[in-house]
């Protein structure tokens, strides 16, 4: 029956690739033969209706859970955007629903980097903003008056159910319909894909992650069929992913390595052919409509691969159209291989530089896979050993997709995100297939393995889900012979064990998101020793005081971490900012900071700065402020302006960074230390410690008689956690004294002269310059 | 005839007072005794008069005309029968720095200002504190601690005026709301939700120089005139109270629920010092059956216009919404004074159609007295009531009708005759498989009959469960061969191989019908032990045989 069926389906599909069709079947029946054994869900078959009810029930309660699991800083705090660069996202969210698409794509944000701005819709992905717009746009249109806010912050829980049905998607293309299950579920709770789509947490990943999935799926599903309609969907899809993240990149480049590893194992067909001429050409140009990407997609290395792939693969579709006219067989695999070789050594030396860029972030340790993964880490090899044994076209994506993402993980933390979806699916082949071994006695009666290939002809040819013949196929005679020979014993040992595997690793999965992964950031919470909760709302505090208080076109000069907040939350103009695009205007920030107040004082005159914002964690001993930064600042400005600052400057002679009387006395007179300790000498925090003892670093201070010159306290938040420093203006000059008054014309008129006549000596000058640089020296 | 006559509310008549004056004074009133009250204690000047009148004409007097001085109209924000509340506290000096004491100057008349000859007048004025820096000094006022004392002023004619200058130190908060947006959105289920935009800022004297946090929190006197956080009085059945702003949820708020009233500690993000500003939103829903009366088809709402956001508040501007159900009409409004009404709204929320109504009204200047009831009435068809539970069900059904219409009917654009004959076969041979497993089920059965009864020896058992099979092989065959006929109709090859299914299910029949007669031959004694074991042995093997086949043949379908 499954040949009857794969007939029709080559008839069924496009005459022209009759040819690939036949490949396929041979293919899809060795599969069918060799490995993918019935589903989980598989034993109330009897009726197909019931398989569907349950897939659907047990997706639909998989998005309940990753919903709900995603809720604890919602229930715990409020509905907030977190952290950073959210609040950027919800910002530039905010102007495209109340001032439309177009104006959003042509927004210049003249509020952050001042003076410069910034090109906001040239510059992002617009793909979030657009999604939650349009989203908060269609309710609008029913009357269901949501605020955007909310949107914004339940729109990545809502995506974690769709990613989840994406990966259940991708999964059964590649196994079966059980695992795609297991995998839809581990999906749902993997702290590794929560840690980016808490609720609250409105980010790129958020969506992309669900783009990057469903991509996936289509071009599984494109290769499998070769059909033109799948190819096109998977662009569309593709469309969707460059709009929203970065990470498209990985897209374009894994697609590319799919086909070159088919071509070199020999496994060309014309499905292949159709699918990635589709899915390049539509998608390069579609990708190309996105402002941020422009031309990158043609001018860029990281793109390169794919261009080559898709050289190669017209190249080899020719040398196979000649082969059928030309019988020089040596000629052409000598071709072949050179040609193959060439693209591929052309193909990894592009890829790895891009890796060496990106990886800005620190490699990750054994315990954050764990930490992330938890059992999964484990249980994927075996999925992946699954696959290469029985492998086909697909397997030998999930294969590729799974070692490249172990790389890029293991080179930098952040893109243990895209690690995560393919070990679920890994891990949930390898759980299927254990289940089907030892939990299969008891059903085996009623049911013998189903053959996943001829469920998927089954699919695509009949369109609807209510047929299901040709799988209830049952040797009821015959289920003695079938037995693998394992007592029950050991089978049920088995179940439990993996049972309870898998109920540690849900335990674990809520542990870490409820722990780990749903703080806001913005709002800190302590806990007395009564349970109490103590809500420490600096932020919002001094913030929402810029906000109510300062004149609306006051900028305000922060580190670069807090610029995203301050344009979010306070609605004011900043210096620098989190999209971090000028390195030279952050060092001059970091430059004013670590410089001395008159020495800042130019710098902050020269940029206009109205205000300064810095965070002082030593009150109640938050250790992510300004002074455990500070070395940052200090490193950018010396990059630089390295005439002016010098890291070791802020080091005792013993090479430490400290704060107290021993710290060098540049640091204690820079402006950063200054703003933070300023007052903070006569504060006594409790009667162990002597006045002015910093409880981050321990130490107590080395500077208490602070005094400003030029700035003065605006505002300190309750708990200090905040200082906003308002910068004076240039003071009316005082009315001066009688001695002055006689003195400063001649002076006047002598400088003037001097500096004229100066201008023929350079004898002076080249004194001077001389014994400044030989003290420098 | 002399008669105590509580004011008359006149709140903003003035012109028309001026007007008349002369007419009124020829009445022949006088005030015989005047006690003034300047309560300064507040930022708000709350001047008490109490006036003894007497009616020296010879005509009966049915109007008492209350002047206001020109200078002070434009301050006044409400006269009430025993208070009028002006707004004349200004801080002098405007600027002062966080150590420093808020000093106000407030500016009134000495006497009152009456179209009437007055005989005898006090004023006393209230202090906030023992603090006053100067005070005009008319009549030789007498001080006590907080207290100004002036008079008795003998024979003070109509419309007399004084200039009266007190400088006091007052630091009490001078809290000015200056807009609030009150959204009171009636549903017929049985809420009221009332939400308000508050803008506030601190109107006394402005904070010079640097704000800081270390005096604030270690000197107690540090910035006595800032604002910490004050009480907002919620009605008692309040619920679901939410303080927030642009940025979220205000967390330094705390919630006392009271017996007759719920209070809100509104705390502000940050401490008020004057000049500056912060802007919440407070919210909360009530049942409507406090405030919601109705009749037939007639609805009354009563709710007050304005509540109560903090003690002695002052509002520079305030804008009621009322948003009725959707299908209210003939909406007309008592308020308790006169109040701007601005052209009615509509209002779209969930599963509205149409729109809900929306009143719109704006006042400026209110204090609290002008907490007051507003009454609106209006119609409302109660069929109405079932329009959203209709257009929610409407829509599942449109849904699931959609879904239903999707997956029974074929879309596809291209007709694939084959794929339709071969949906029919699958689903022909699938009954035929289900059909012939329970045939195979039935020898099953029949061996375990035989077996029962090779230890029972009951032939009666035997016969029936032979019988049964009978009967039940009969019917499972002829439904297969019938389903075998269709199968050639459709001209599926797979027909023959039934048939062959049915020629060894014939075969499979006879072994088990031999196999029972062994075993009757056996019971009978007619046949040795052995020898039937070895016979049942056979049978078994060709059997088990058969089965495979047919297993095979099944499979291949």
């Amino acid at each position: 029956m499954a040949e009857q069926h794969t007939a029709a389906d080559g008839k069924h599909k496009a005459s022209p690739n009759a040819g690939g069709s036949l490949h396929g079947n041979s293919r899809t029946n060795a599969v069918g033969g060799g490995g993918g054994k019935g589903g989980l869900s598989g034993g109330l078959a009897q009726p197909a209706g019931w398989q569907s009810l349950l897939s659907f029930t047990i997706l639909f309660l998989a998005w309940l859970a990753g919903f709900s699991s995603r809720l604890f800083a919602v229930i715990r705090f409020e509905s907030i955007i977190h952290e950073f660069d959210p609040w950027f996202n919800y910002r530039s969210t905010h102007h495209l629903t109340t001032n439309g698409f177009y104006e959003f794509l042509n927004w210049f944000d003249e509020r952050s980097w001042y003076p410069l701005g910034r090109i906001v819709g040239g510059t992002v992905y617009p793909g979030l903003m657009v999604t939650a717009g349009l989203i908060h746009y269609v309710l609008n249109l029913l009357h269901l008056t949501v605020h955007i806010r909310d949107v914004c912050v339940f729109l990545a829980p809502v995506f974690s159910g769709l990613t989840s049905i994406s990966t259940f998607l991708l999964t059964r293309e590649l196994w079966n319909q059980g695992a795609g299950l297991l995998a839809a579920c581990f999906i749902a709770i993997v702290p590794g894909y929560i840690s980016r789509s808490v609720a609250g947490s409105f980010d790129n990943e958020g969506i992309a992650i669900f783009a990057l999935q469903f991509t996936y799926y289509l071009w599984v599903k494109s290769i499998k069929t070769g059909s033109v309609f799948w190819s096109i969907g998977c662009c569309l899809s593709y469309f969707y992913m460059v709009s929203a993240w970065g990470g498209y990149v990985f897209i374009i480049n894994l697609i590319p390595l799919h086909v070159f590893v088919l071509l070199l194992m020999q496994r060309y067909s014309r499905r292949v052919y159709i699918a990635y001429s589709t899915f390049y050409i539509v998608g390069l140009v579609l990708s190309m409509q996105i402002p941020f990407v422009g031309f990158q997609p043609i001018r860029t290395s990281e793109h390169m691969a794919a261009a080559g792939v898709f050289a190669l693969l017209q190249a080899y579709a020719l040398l196979q159209y000649l082969k059928d006219r030309l019988t020089k067989q040596e000629f052409q695999t000598l071709f072949f291989l050179g040609v193959s070789l060439a693209a591929g050594v052309v193909f990894f030396t592009i890829h790895i530089p891009i890796i060496a860029s990106v990886s800005e972030h620190q490699p990750t340790t054994w315990v954050s896979f764990f930490f992330d993964l938890h059992i999964l880490v484990c249980t994927f090899p075996a999925g992946l050993w699954f696959c290469i044994k029985n492998v086909n076209d697909e397997r030998v994506f999930v294969a590729l997709y799974a070692i490249s993402a172990v790389y890029f993980a293991g080179v930098m933390v952040r893109l243990m995100l895209t690690l995560t979806p393919v070990v679920c699916m890994l891990s949930a082949i390898a759980f299927s297939s254990v289940f089907e071994h030892y939990l299969g006695d008891d059903m085996k009666r009623e049911n013998p393995p189903i053959e996943d290939s001829s469920d998927e002809d089954d699919k695509r040819s009949s369109g609807n889900l209510y047929d299901k013949a040709g799988k209830v196929r049952k040797h009821v005679s015959e289920q003695e012979k079938a037995e693998e020979g394992l007592g029950p014993n050991i089978k049920s040992i088995v179940t439990m064990l993996m049972l309870m595997l898998l109920m540690m690793f849900a335990v674990h999965c809520t542990w870490v998101t409820s722990n780990a992964y749903s703080s806001p950031s913005v709002v800190l919470a302590s806990y007395n020793n009564d349970g109490t909760r103590n809500i420490l709302d600096d932020f919002r505090e001094a913030y929402y005081w810029l906000r109510q208080n300062t004149d609306e076109h006051a900028r305000v000069m922060s580190w670069w971490d807090y610029g995203y907040q301050i344009a979010g939350m306070a609605n004011r103009t900043t210096l620098v900012d989190n999209n971090t695009w000028n390195n030279s205007h952050i060092a001059l920030v970091g430059k004013a900071m670590s410089s001395n107040e008159s020495a800042a004082y130019e710098i902050m005159r020269s940029l206009d700065v109205d205000y300064v914002l810095i965070i002082f964690g030593g009150v109640i001993g938050y250790s992510g402020d300004d002074i455990n930064k500070f070395l940052w600042m200090v490193r950018i400005a010396e990059g630089e302006h390295p005439k002016d600052i010098r890291e070791s400057d802020y080091f005792t002679p013993q090479g430490e960074f400290r704060v107290d009387k021993a710290g060098s006395p540049v640091l204690l007179n820079c402006l950063m230390y200054k703003m933070s300790y300023y007052r903070f000498g006569e504060m006594q925090l409790d009667f162990r410690t002597p006045p002015g003892f910093d409880r981050t670093r321990n130490a107590e201070i080395g500077n208490k008689d602070i005094k400003f010159k030029h700035l003065e306290e605006a505002f300190t938040s309750e708990h200090w956690l905040v200082r906003i420093y308002k910068v004076k203006k240039l003071e009316n000059r005082e009315p001066l004294e009688h001695k002055l008054r006689s003195i400063v014309p001649r002076q006047k008129y002598t400088s003037k002269k001097t500096a004229k006549r100066k201008r023929g000596h350079i004898r002076n000058k080249l004194v001077l310059k001389k014994g400044k640089k030989l003290n420098k020296k | 005839m002399a008669r105590n006559i509580p004011f008359f509310a006149a709140p903003t008549y003035l012109l028309l007072i001026t007007a008349l004056c002369y007419r009124v004074a020829a009445d022949g009133l006088v005030n015989e005794e005047v006690k003034r009250t300047v309560d300064l204690s507040t930022h708000i000047a709350k001047i008490t008069a109490e006036i003894l009148l007497s009616n020296q004409g010879d005509s009966a007097v049915h109007n008492f005309i209350l002047a206001v001085e020109p200078d002070l109209a434009p301050h006044l924000a409400y006269v009430g029968a025993s208070v009028s509340d002006f707004r004349m506290n200004l801080p002098f000096p405007t600027h002062i720095t966080q150590a420093e004491r808020q000093l106000v100057v407030f500016q009134g008349n000495h006497y009152l200002y009456s179209p009437y000859p007055t005989r005898s007048q006090t004023t006393r004025v209230r202090l906030a504190s023992k603090t006053v820096e100067s005070y005009t000094k008319l009549g030789n006022p007498s001080k006590s601690d907080e207290a100004i004392e002036y008079g008795p002023f003998r024979d003070v004619a109509p419309f007399s005026e004084d200039t009266m200058k007190v400088h006091y130190e007052n630091n009490t908060p001078f809290l000015t709301i200056s807009s609030i947006t009150r959204i009171i959105e009636v549903s017929h289920w049985g809420n009221i939700a009332v939400e308000e935009t508050i803008d506030m800022r601190h109107t006394g004297a402005f904070l010079k120089g640097p704000f800081s946090r270390y005096d604030y929190q270690r000197q107690s006197d540090s910035g006595i005139s800032s604002v910490k956080s004050f009480k907002t009085i919620l009605p008692a059945s309040a619920q679901d109270v939410y303080y927030r702003d642009e940025i979220g949820n205000i967390s330094t708020s705390h919630l006392q629920i009271l017996e007759e009233s719920v209070e809100v500690e509104v705390r502000p993000r940050f401490p008020l010092f004057g000049g500056w500003k912060t802007h919440y939103i407070i919210g909360y829903n009530l049942p409507s059956y406090e405030y919601l009366y109705t009749l037939g088809d007639q609805y009354a709402l009563k709710m007050r216009l304005v509540d109560h956001v903090y003690d002695d508040q002052v509002i520079d501007s305030l804008t009621v919404k009322l948003i009725l159900p959707e299908g209210a009409r003939n909406i007309h409004v008592e308020t308790p004074y006169p109040i701007d009404r601005i052209p009615d709204q509509l209002h779209y929320t969930y599963l509205d159609t149409f729109g809900r109504p929306v009143l719109v009204a704006s006042k400026n200047n209110l204090v609290e007295q002008h907490i007051q009831d507003v009454v609106v009435h209006y119609t409302f068809n109660k069929i109405l009531m079932l329009q959203e539970p209709l257009l929610v069900v409407g829509a599942f059904y449109i849904l699931f009708f959609t879904v239903i219409i999707y997956v029974r009917l074929d879309f596809s654009i291209t007709k694939d005759p084959a794929a339709e004959v071969r949906m029919k076969v699958a689903s022909i041979t699938e009954q035929v498989l289900t059909l012939v497993n329970k045939r195979l089920g039935l020898y099953r059965h029949m061996d375990e009959v035989v077996n029962r009864y090779k230890q029972s020896r009951d032939t009666g058992a035997l016969n029936s469960g032979r019988k049964s099979l009978e009967a039940d092989h009969r019917t499972l065959t002829n439904d297969i061969s019938s389903l075998q006929a269709r199968l050639k109709t459709e001209g599926s090859d797979l027909a023959d191989k039934v048939g062959e299914v049915q020629k060894l299910d014939g075969q499979v029949k006879d072994l088990v019908g031999r196999s029972c007669q062994e075993a009757e031959r056996l019971v009978a004694g007619k046949v040795k032990k052995e020898a039937y074991i070895d016979n049942e042995k056979t049978l078994a093997s060709k059997r088990l045989e058969l089965v495979t086949r047919i297993d095979s043949l099944l499979d291949t379908l």
